[in-house]
């Protein structure tokens, strides 16, 4: 889901949006305050994420990236690398850098199918992101809105011949991302204990799904975040958990050296 | 002066620094075929930009009938009636042919008839409906340039701007072209074309305009253009 965000972000604006997974984080805690403060469900505390997350999605494009479109990527990505910081520390500042984890009455509760045993959380976890997911390629498949943002990833001059503003889609890609983040870390919040600090391996983690499947490409993105974790998963149970990182990079190497454009990737097609 | 719907006046053009187009005027009138004509980097593209405010001009001003365009965005250009077809074609290659012709219609006033506009389009050009859920850069060079013009049509243009619109494209698949701009300006669009393909443009044109090195050298009814001695002279040797 972080992927798919980041993947918006990045076919849509060329941005390499490195504050990723510290944006996740913030989310991680909104949802922490909103279940230690009013002790309300974390699942509720997704919807309000939704509209929330989009707002700063869309102030922090309008207010700041679009400014630094003009000015081309490195301006983009040094701003982004700076939020990331600027995010860490205020959160330690206001969270305090402990670990924290979210817990709700089902926590401990799990389903068994057959012989194997999921988490309640997780189980509402992959739903979530499944649904998430869903409606994204619902949204870029049959909206003209969402035909426009691929539009404006492909081509912005072109777009703008036509009459889409390539900066308001971008912006509404941007606010689009930043809530698809907000949901990856309030679906984090109540899977996994985390702090300030621990964005960052997401943000990594999503690139790398991202690179995997192809830049700019959504289905790529999902693709390549699946991948990703079944070869983890899947490696941690058979060697063994401290390897299961570097399958997931050698996996990423190997991609990079037979297929740079990643999977799905956009090979540019010419045609005399 | 009620019949010209496009005027460009004393224009100039800079990239940074370069200046691309000096003190260049000319106009387009209503229903139309108007040819900008000239080698490489004689800044026929570059006008096309600025008409439809890719670029802004440094000096002069641009009249779509009788409204400044200028400091507008691309994307009011195109609201005013102005379809620009881009050298290169420029789809969507990973879009469908569909959702190019979508795209095409985006803007409010069109989307409506997107319905009608797109039957349009596949009467034109009945090999896009046969492709119509192919991506777009599946397509041949032809059907590309198809397409290309037949997206700028979903947006209704008064006025349809195409950069040179026969570039790499067979012969044959050129007299298609040629055939169906003829057929666009029957049914009252406008038609701003740049060519290199000097023989063919000035058959369907009513008027050209020659530039060279950024400024304007010659104009005249397409008619008196192949017979001026000067013309034959200056495009001696590049006309095939």
């Amino acid at each position: 889901m972080a992927a798919i965000g980041l993947s918006l972000i990045f076919g849509c604006m060329q941005i390499v949006f490195i504050a990723h997974g510290a944006v996740m984080i913030l989310a991680a805690y909104c949802i922490y305050w909103m279940v230690t403060l009013t002790s309300m469900n974390p699942f509720l505390g997704f919807l309000l994420i939704i509209p929330v997350f989009s707002g700063l999605g869309w102030i922090l494009y309008t207010g700041l990236f679009q400014r630094l479109a003009k000015a081309g990527k490195n301006p983009s990505l040094l701003l982004a690398f700076g939020l990331m910081i600027l995010l860490e520390h205020l959160m330690s500042f206001v969270w305090s850098p402990n670990v924290r984890t979210v817990t709700t009455s089902y926590s401990s509760s799990a389903l068994s199918l057959g012989s194997i045993n999921v988490s309640v959380t997780r189980l509402i976890v992959a739903i979530v992101a499944l649904i998430t997911t869903g409606l994204i390629f619902l949204f870029l498949k049959k909206t003209m809105l969402g035909k426009a943002v691929r539009g404006v990833s492909e081509d912005r001059g072109t777009a703008a011949l036509l009459g889409i503003s390539p900066s308001w889609v971008s912006a509404v890609t941007f606010s689009i991302g930043i809530a698809l983040a907000g949901v990856a870390g309030a679906a984090t919040s109540i899977t996994y204990p985390f702090d300030p600090y621990f964005g960052f391996l997401f943000s990594l983690k999503a690139l790398i799904a991202v690179a995997f499947g192809g830049l700019g490409s959504v289905e790529g993105a999902l693709l390549g975040g699946i991948i990703l974790s079944l070869l983890e998963s899947i490696s941690s149970y058979t060697i063994s958990a401290g390897w299961a990182d570097a399958v997931g990079y050698a996996a990423f190497l190997i991609i990079l050296i037979l297929r740079p454009e990643g999977l799905l990737g956009r090979r540019s097609v010419e045609k005399g | 002066m009620v019949n010209q719907l496009l005027e460009v006046k004393h224009v100039d053009v800079f990239y940074g620094d370069a200046q691309a187009v000096w003190d260049v005027s000319f106009h387009v009138n209503r229903e139309k075929v108007t040819a900008l004509l000239g080698a490489n980097g004689a800044g026929k593209s570059t006008l096309l930009n600025t008409i439809s405010s890719v670029i802004q001009p440094r000096q002069g001003e641009i009249l779509f009938s009788g409204n400044s365009l200028a400091n507008l965005k691309p994307e009011k250009v195109v609201a005013m009636g102005i379809s620009h077809v881009p050298e290169g074609r420029r789809l969507f290659s990973r879009l469908t042919v569909l959702e190019n012709l979508e795209l095409g219609a985006y803007l409010p006033n069109t989307r409506p008839l997107m319905h009608e506009s797109m039957e349009r389009a596949f009467k034109l050009f009945p090999v896009l409906k046969d492709r119509k859920g192919q991506s777009a850069g599946s397509l041949s060079g032809g059907e590309q340039q198809m397409l290309a013009i037949a997206r700028a049509l979903m947006a209704k243009p008064i006025l349809l701007m195409l950069d040179e619109p026969s570039l790499g494209l067979a012969p044959l698949i050129v007299n298609l072209l040629f055939d169906i701009i003829r057929v666009l300006n029957k049914d009252g669009v406008s038609i701003l074309l740049v060519e290199q393909n000097v023989h063919k443009t000035l058959e369907i044109a009513d008027y050209g305009y020659v530039l060279k090195t950024g400024t304007l050298k010659m104009e005249g009814r397409a008619k008196d253009l192949l017979n001026d001695p000067d013309f034959q002279q200056a495009f001696l040797g590049m006309v095939i």
